[in-house]
């Protein structure tokens, strides 16, 4: 790849980052507008007053309460703008890699615009500009004049409060994505875990909010913590955490233990994000005390951040040419994904909460990633490691889970605003919540089961697709490609290596998810609707807004998904080079 | 004009989607007003399609000779390209296996149709109906996996729809199963589909491989080369051929369903509508065998032979087991859905005939067990909303109170059992020809069970049509009306649907030409000639 260094803050610098710019500038005039007023400075000395537009009595425009929800989105809108405008002009990542130097002469890797990058950014900033459109319903704002109730007012007070949290997070999900050091990684998971920590407590006036926020907090920052400690050991060994020096020097790897501990500490710090058994714990009590969108927001981008970690550590970093240290943590994995997929459709059979429900089924998708990713390591057991058909199927299997996480943010993140405009009538608690929408809302009825289905890989819907690649990638990786690198294969007496049994494990939890998300049409369309949701849904049209574009995705990449696999795969190869 | 693809799955699929989406938008107090506009629309499509697949057999739309198509080639083949890096292809077609399904599909929509006539809810109903057409079609022309697949799972969702809100009491639960139990057989062909297409060889991926997996889910092609490679050799080899056929398999004989994958079954019928059970019982089930023979049986030919056996012991189970249920029921539908499970033995027992005439007589029940179940269905149905009840014999005397009722079970009860001249007794007796050639004495077996079916039938004709007479009471969840009968909707459909069991029953060569034409062929390309 021929790549070309941008030195930090100059002009091509922003452009290869304008989408992270105009967050930033979001971010201010999110600050600022808001407080413009007729505020006045008195020079001191002297009785003269200086009006300096800053604080005091808000002119009405900018003291309206829906002016901050208007700009976050308005920033978000331009920011996703701008990275599908990259990403589908044929973004040529080979030829525009951005880097930028952190001192002198010598090139250091602290950002990088690839493919994946852009693909990972859009899906970020799109995830959040779902939310951010969302919240206009969900929290939404009321002119001071017309405020009747106190929800009203917390409400009003809020707006500002919350979309700054949505670009932070925002622009922490962007630096993951770009960054090209563990480091700078870490900061911008810190950045946005930050901002969903407190978002997810932002429904401060339920009990169930703020124990959902405290429990997420704390686990959340354990698990920062230990993550964080397995990068000091990891940089205590190597000396550096920059991405590809670490590649280098874990291909020289000799007898040593300290970076197999570093590398394990690491994995508790990236599966509390993708909520990977047994770090689960917190999330259904987080998905459940959270408003709906920012439950949404943990389950598709926060997810789909700590998957970008983990891309980068057990892609990049621990699986270069085959050497005797690469992909030590098959086996575990493997173990991990079969226990983590089991246990949260288990777990999800149990749980009448609907938004409970949809934080196990997100435990048990993170499961079938996690299982993809063990079948990349696969290809480099054997004793020919590297040949052409293993890096292509590690491709393969990465550009499945890229699309993945990209779908999900259309019906998982769908599914929880359906969740959101009903939450609007009052706390969901159980799924009586959900019944007899068949008959107050048949579309938003049929949308939400549209969801379920496609959760459940149903197709011709965009999760049946990505299941599907998903079990394509295992199944490749096991059937064929093992095969033809000498490893020594053969499963229950089949020419398969074992990682084709979590395949079948995986489409047998597929079976068993169906009940659960059946049970959500069912309860939608047979069940009579729940004393005081009898009433049609109150009209929330924003959240209809964002809503129709999930729908549009979900169908629309079930149907016609080779564009987007095409993008996947380009951003596959971009991240495996 | 691409017939297939635009009219025979296009035209149903969009008019449906549209009608029901129409309904969605509509304000919920105008919707029971568009009953009837839809029922007429709905019906006025399946009217087409009937008429559509009538002149592809006349030959009149394409001049077909079906009788000369041969095995694995098609007509009426379109092939698009869908996905392109995964070699997705568009690919429907037409042949003698698929063709009398295509046929029966289309000829069963307005039929049904006109059997339920005033359903309630008649604005989601028929629309629903229509739909569940378009995907089994779809199934049934099918020519590349991923498709195939698709629409097999797609049939699922209108018949829970139908299921959970037009169906009994115990619908709630019934639906559910019936999703998750096929669903669960399908997720394992599904691994099973999977691990095929990454078996094949990037070579043999014919035009239309993908551009990143180097493979294509195209079944002609995949056919092509696994009868080149069964010739003289295994497919596959013999373990990984013998783990295909066995994952397949499991999802066609849930779907069949052969016992004792059969639970799903009783219940999904007992509870559904009248509408929902003639299109379960008529052409969902056969969508089980019609998948053996399109993918196990072309592409594994040698498990086939290594697991005849076994499958016999199913089809032999199934048959048995049905039968003898049957003659326990006091519920009159779950009696019949019972006798389905037994008459799908008999497709099974077929199938591991290994005889061309078992897999004719197994063609040709999928056929005529497609015409009679729905007239069956219809006859439960038809005494549910007369009588609201289901029990044999809270309703007798039948032929003293409900002439039409009574003539019509009593029509479809011995075309069930297999009266010569009813299209019935033509695959069985082929069976029984079949089945002496492979098992010799085992005959006995199927012979038996077929006596227990005759005395099933009969017994229940006996407790329901003849006796009681003058006597009789009504059955007290009729409030002591009179006693009714057949309504006009009704009593045309059950009139076309005898017509069609005599038709088949007297010149079963219509349909049975084109299966045998195909079935020999078949065997002279798996078998090496018979």
């Amino acid at each position: 790849m021929s790549e070309q260094s941008v030195p930090a803050f100059s002009s091509e610098f922003f452009g290869y980052f304008a989408a992270e710019t105009v967050l930033l500038v979001g971010l201010v005039l999110l600050i600022v507008v808001p407080n413009l007023g007729k505020g006045t400075f008195r020079v001191p000395g002297t009785q003269a007053r200086v009006p300096w537009f800053f604080g005091g009595e808000r002119y009405a425009f900018t003291g309206r309460p829906d002016v901050p929800g208007y700009i976050s989105v308005f920033v978000l809108l331009t920011a996703f703008m701008l990275l599908l405008n990259d990403l589908l002009n044929g973004w040529d990542g080979a030829a525009t890699s951005a880097l930028v130097h952190a001192h002198g002469d010598t090139s250091v890797r602290i950002l990088a615009a690839t493919p994946f990058s852009r693909l990972m950014e859009t899906l970020f900033i799109g995830a959040l500009l779902l939310v951010a459109v969302a919240s206009l319903d969900r929290y939404r704002s009321t002119q001071p004049g017309a405020v009747r109730s106190v929800r009203e007012l917390y409400n009003n007070r809020r707006q500002a409060d919350l979309h700054i949290l949505l670009l932070t997070c925002a622009l922490g999900m962007s630096t993951v994505a770009l960054a090209e050091n563990l480091f700078v990684l870490f900061v911008g998971l810190e950045l946005a875990s930050f901002s969903s920590y407190v978002l997810v407590a932002f429904n401060k006036e339920s009990k169930a909010g703020s124990e959902g926020g405290m429990k997420y907090f704390i686990v959340g920052s354990a698990s920062s913590g230990v993550g964080l400690y397995g990068l000091s050991l990891l940089y205590l060994w190597a000396g550096t955490l920059q991405v590809d020096a670490l590649a280098l020097a874990w291909s020289n790897i000799g007898q040593e233990v300290l970076p197999y501990v570093a590398l394990g500490l690491m994995l508790v710090g990236f599966g509390f994000k993708v909520s990977a058994a047994p770090f689960h714990f917190a999330a259904p009590d987080a998905y459940a005390g959270a408003a709906s969108p920012f439950a949404g927001l943990l389950a598709t981008a926060s997810k789909a951040m700590g998957m970008v970690g983990l891309f980068r550590i057990l892609l990049v970093v621990t699986l270069p040419d085959g050497t005797e240290g690469s992909a030590v943590w098959l086996m575990l994995l493997g173990i991990l994904a079969a226990v983590t997929m089991t246990w949260g459709n288990i777990a999800a059979l149990g749980s009448t909460n609907p938004k409970r429900m949809l934080a196990y089924s997100s435990v048990a998708h993170a499961g079938y990633m996690l299982a993809a990713l063990t079948a990349v390591g696969v290809w480099n057991l054997g004793e020919e490691a590297l040949s052409p058909a293993a890096q292509e199927a590690s491709e393969a299997v990465l550009t499945a889970l890229l699309f993945h996480l990209v779908v999900l943010v259309a019906f998982k993140m769908g599914a929880f605003l359906v969740l959101g405009v009903l939450e609007n009538e009052g706390e969901i608690r159980d799924d009586r919540a959900l019944a007899g929408l068949g008959r107050r809302s048949p579309l938003l009825a049929v949308t939400m089961f549209i969801f379920m289905l496609s959760l459940a890989g149903v197709p011709p819907l965009s999760g049946f697709l990505s299941k599907l690649l998903v079990i394509m990638g295992i199944v490749k990786v096991a059937a064929v490609d093992v095969g033809t690198s000498g490893a020594s294969i053969g499963f229950l007496g089949m020419d398969l290596h074992w990682v084709w049994g979590l395949a079948l494990l995986m489409v047998l939890n597929s079976a068993i998810s169906v009940f659960y998300y059946l049970r959500i049409g069912v309860v939608m369309f047979f069940d009579a609707p729940a004393a005081g949701r009898d009433h049609p849904v109150p009209r929330a049209v924003f959240a209809t807004v964002a809503i129709t574009a999930c729908l549009v995705g979900t169908l629309l990449f079930g149907i016609w998904g080779d564009p987007l696999i095409e993008v996947c795969r380009s951003a596959a190869a971009a991240l495996l080079g | 004009m691409d017939l297939v693809s635009i009219v025979l799955v296009g035209l149903p699929m969009v008019v449906s989607l549209l009608l029901l989406s129409l309904v969605g938008l509509v304000p919920a107090a105008l919707r029971p007003r568009l009953a009837v506009p839809m029922r007429l629309v709905t019906f006025v499509v399946g009217v087409v399609l009937f008429l559509v697949t009538t002149g592809m057999f006349f030959g009149t739309l394409g001049e077909v000779d079906w009788l000369g198509i041969g095995f694995n080639t098609y007509v009426f083949e379109e092939q698009y390209t869908w996905i392109e890096s995964l070699g997705v292809t568009w690919h429907v077609g037409l042949d003698a296996l698929s063709f009398p399904m295509v046929w029966l599909t289309a000829f069963l929509l307005p039929v049904t149709q006109i059997a339920t006539w005033n359903e309630k809810r008649g604005e989601v109903y028929h629309p629903l109906i229509l739909l569940m057409g378009a995907t089994l079609i779809g199934v049934f022309v099918s020519l590349d996996l991923f498709m195939f697949y698709i629409f097999w799972e797609l049939t699922l969702i209108p018949m829970f729809f139908l299921i959970l809100k037009w169906g009994g009491a115990e619908r709630r639960y019934a639906a559910q199963k019936f999703f998750i139990y096929t669903f669960t057989a399908s997720v394992v062909m599904l691994l099973g589909l999977v691990t095929l297409y990454f078996l094949q060889q990037p070579t043999q991926a014919g035009a239309y491989a993908g551009s990143f997996t180097g493979r294509s889910f195209d079944l002609v092609n995949l056919s092509e080369v696994a009868m080149a490679a069964n010739t003289d050799g295994v497919f596959l080899g013999k373990t990984m051929q013998a783990v295909l056929f066995v994952m397949l398999m499991l999802g066609f004989l849930v779907k069949l369903p052969a016992a004792p994958f059969h639970t799903w079954l009783p219940d999904a019928h007992v509870q559904a509508p009248t509408g929902g059970s003639m299109l379960l019982a008529g052409v969902m089930l056969k969508m089980g065998a019609y998948g053996m023979f399109r993918i196990p049986v072309t592409l594994f030919p040698h498990a086939l032979e290594q697991f005849q056996f076994a499958l016999m012991l199913f089809g032999f189970v199934s048959l048995v087991y049905g039968a003898i249920v049957c003659l326990g029921q006091t519920n009159l539908k779950k009696m019949v859905a019972y006798s389905s499970v037994s008459h799908m033995g008999v497709i099974l027992l077929g199938i591991a005939s290994q005889q061309p005439i078992g897999y004719a007589a197994a063609l040709f029940m999928m056929f005529a067990h497609g015409i009679i179940s729905p007239m069956l269905f219809a006859v439960c149905g038809a005494f549910k909303h007369h009588y609201h009840s289901m029990e044999i014999g809270a309703m007798r005397g039948m032929a003293k109170h409900s002439p039409w009722i009574a003539t019509s079970m009593m029509f479809g009860w011995m075309a069930s059992l297999g009266l010569p001249l009813l299209a019935g007794f033509v695959a069985e007796f082929m069976l029984l020809v079949a089945y002496w050639a492979t098992f010799g004495w085992w005959i006995l077996g199927p012979g038996l069970a077929l006596a227990i079916t005759a005395a099933y039938y009969l017994w229940s004709m006996q407790r329901t049509i003849f006796e009681g007479g003058e006597a009789t009471q009504p059955p007290a969840g009729m409030e002591g009306k009179p006693i009714p009968d057949l309504d006009t909707s009704e009593k045309v459909a059950m009139l076309i649907l005898a017509a069609a069991t005599v038709l088949f029953g007297i010149f079963p060569f219509i349909a049975l030409d084109m299966m045998d034409a195909w079935t020999q062929a078949a065997f002279v390309v798996l078998f090496g000639g018979a």
